[in-house]
């Protein structure tokens, strides 16, 4: 097979673009699960209502993307307590959180799948947006604004994450209490305001990426399945429970899935995904930016 | 800027298990009070009840900061916190993952704590000079005596009215007890601190203590009205601490 600069530099391009997009779906279960120790592996449940929202409140309304992720933002971090408090309720306070946590959002995740599927068909949806198909040439290179505009925006999203972690009095507890719950306490915070917050802004992520899929490619109801296992690979590699970590190791990811598939070929592409998982988990059961 | 303390009649327990019988005490402003008793006896329990932790079964837990009146029975850990009222807890409680510099702002997460920020990092900063040096390490990387101060520092920086500090001397060398416990005195002259301190080891206590509670299986077996008082009762030394 022959390989050219041109063949590899738009393969890199292409991968740290879909690593941006990989870093808005993780950074929401590097929040919960990273965090907070929330097995939300119903994220992708979360995207796919993002998505079809989208969907719906452009075809229906005449909504622009843009505008709507702006708001489902807001929408998420308004219900966001609430989910939390039912969690909490039905499983958190209950102990043994991991097990059955895992078992409770395995369903949340197949009743939005059929709720959806029900709603909305089982087609492929996407969205026609003339400014979607635009290409931006950058020398050999081309930078198709379908990629562009989810990679910007979830780079935005990150970095709000990280400032609101890192220089906020509420986000710093949020990164105390999956330490000692009861420490949080002792500085005069409320531990479960703090569980609350986070949740609520991991909802929220998830629902914007789910625009942001829509916008890469069509989507259909089961295809959120597809980035569980991206979600939490990228979120084991980065080191469960850094921003940065979790950036970083979603273009790591989005290049190798690329590289891959310009290389070797589109099937092997999934396969990396997991492949990293295996040798963080053998090398550097940390991640990259573990504590 | 009085700040007082006042335990009347408190039982409190662990399920079944009664721990504390009608514990009195009282710490008035300004003042640093130990409360001693080797391991088992209840001194814990009284801080985790004074502090919000354990709900006692009975008796009355009030504060006086800055003139006004709190019941504390009731409240939960991070309100009496929020009141003024900062704990050095037992075992430390650091945020291990987290900086030293991480840990120190979150001690000023309450809202009275926020505008002094900087001035609280400041002043930790000029008291334990060894944390500026260790700012961005991680918490749980450091030495036994390293944490102890920074546990220390995390509470001074909720600008508290009152310090209460739970078993300063547990599992730090003879020489770092020392200067623990002269630390938690020089800070208490420096900011003018109401100070209750639970300590088994009683000679360090005693150096810097203004009165003293001993409490044994659970109840207040002796109480001395000042340090000398004391230091001299050789009945408590002896049969209650086990030190000639």
């Amino acid at each position: 097979m022959y390989v050219t600069w041109d063949l590899m530099a738009n393969a890199i391009v292409a991968g740290i673009l879909l690593g941006g997009f990989y870093a808005a779906v993780a950074v929401g279960v590097t929040i919960a699960f990273g965090m907070l120790d929330i097995v939300n592996i119903a994220h992708p449940a979360v995207m796919m209502i993002g998505a079809f929202l989208a969907y719906l409140a452009l075809n229906t309304f005449g909504i622009d993307p843009m505008i709507t992720m702006v708001i489902l933002a807001g929408v998420g971090l308004a219900i966001g307590p609430f989910l939390y408090r039912g969690y909490h309720a039905l499983i958190e306070k209950r102990g043994d959180e991991s097990l059955q946590g895992l078992a409770f959002f395995f369903g949340i995740l197949f009743i939005v799948e059929i709720g959806l599927v029900m709603t909305f068909g089982v087609d492929y949806r996407a969205l026609e947006l003339s400014y979607l198909s635009k290409t931006f040439e950058l020398g050999a290179v081309s930078i198709p604004a379908r990629m562009l505009i989810p990679f910007v925006v979830a780079m935005i999203m990150c970095g709000l994450c990280y400032a609101y972690l890192f220089y906020t009095f509420t986000g710093r507890t949020i990164l105390a209490v999956a330490q000692d719950v009861e420490a949080v306490r002792l500085i005069g915070a409320d531990p479960q305001r703090s569980k609350s917050v986070a949740f609520s802004i991991a909802i929220a992520t998830g629902l914007v990426a789910g625009v942001l899929l829509i916008l890469i490619q069509p989507v259909e109801p089961s295809i959120g399945r597809e980035f569980i296992g991206r979600a939490f690979a990228v979120c084991v590699l980065g080191g469960i429970a850094s921003i940065t970590g979790t950036v970083t190791a979603a273009m790591i990811l989005g290049v190798a899935e690329t590289l891959t598939a310009s290389l070797i070929g589109p099937s092997w592409s999934p396969a990396i995904s997991f492949g990293l998982l295996l040798l963080t988990l053998a090398f550097r059961p940390s991640g990259i930016f573990g504590r | 800027m009085a700040s007082e303390l006042r335990i009347e009649g408190l039982r409190a327990g662990y399920g079944g298990v009664q721990v504390l019988y009608d514990v009195d005490m009282h710490v008035r402003a300004g003042e640093t009070v130990a409360l001693l008793g080797t391991n088992g006896n209840g001194k814990s329990t009284v801080i985790k009840c004074v502090t919000g932790q354990l709900v006692p079964t009975a008796g009355r837990i009030t504060a006086v900061i800055d003139g006004t009146e709190h019941d504390l029975v009731g409240l939960r850990a991070e309100e009496v916190v929020g009141l003024g009222i900062a704990l050095v807890p037992e075992g430390r409680r650091l945020f291990p993952k987290l900086t030293v510099e991480e840990n120190l702002h979150l001690g000023a997460f309450r809202e009275a704590a926020r505008p002094k920020l900087q001035q609280g990092l400041e002043f930790c900063f000029e008291v334990f000079p060894r944390l500026a040096e260790r700012r961005k390490q991680l918490a749980g990387s450091m030495s036994g005596g390293e944490q102890q101060m920074l546990a220390i520092a995390r509470a001074l920086m909720t600008q508290p009215k009152m310090l209460i500090v739970d078993e300063p001397s547990v599992g730090l060398a003879p020489i770092l007890v020392s200067k623990t416990i002269e630390t938690i005195g020089e800070l208490k002259k420096r900011l003018g601190l109401t100070v209750l301190m639970a300590e088994q080891n009683f000679q360090q206590a005693v150096r810097i203590a203004d009165r003293g509670y001993v409490l044994v299986h659970g109840k207040i077996e002796m109480h001395a009205e000042n340090a000398e008082e004391l230091r001299n009762n050789q009945m408590v030394r002896k049969l209650y601490l086990g030190i000639d």
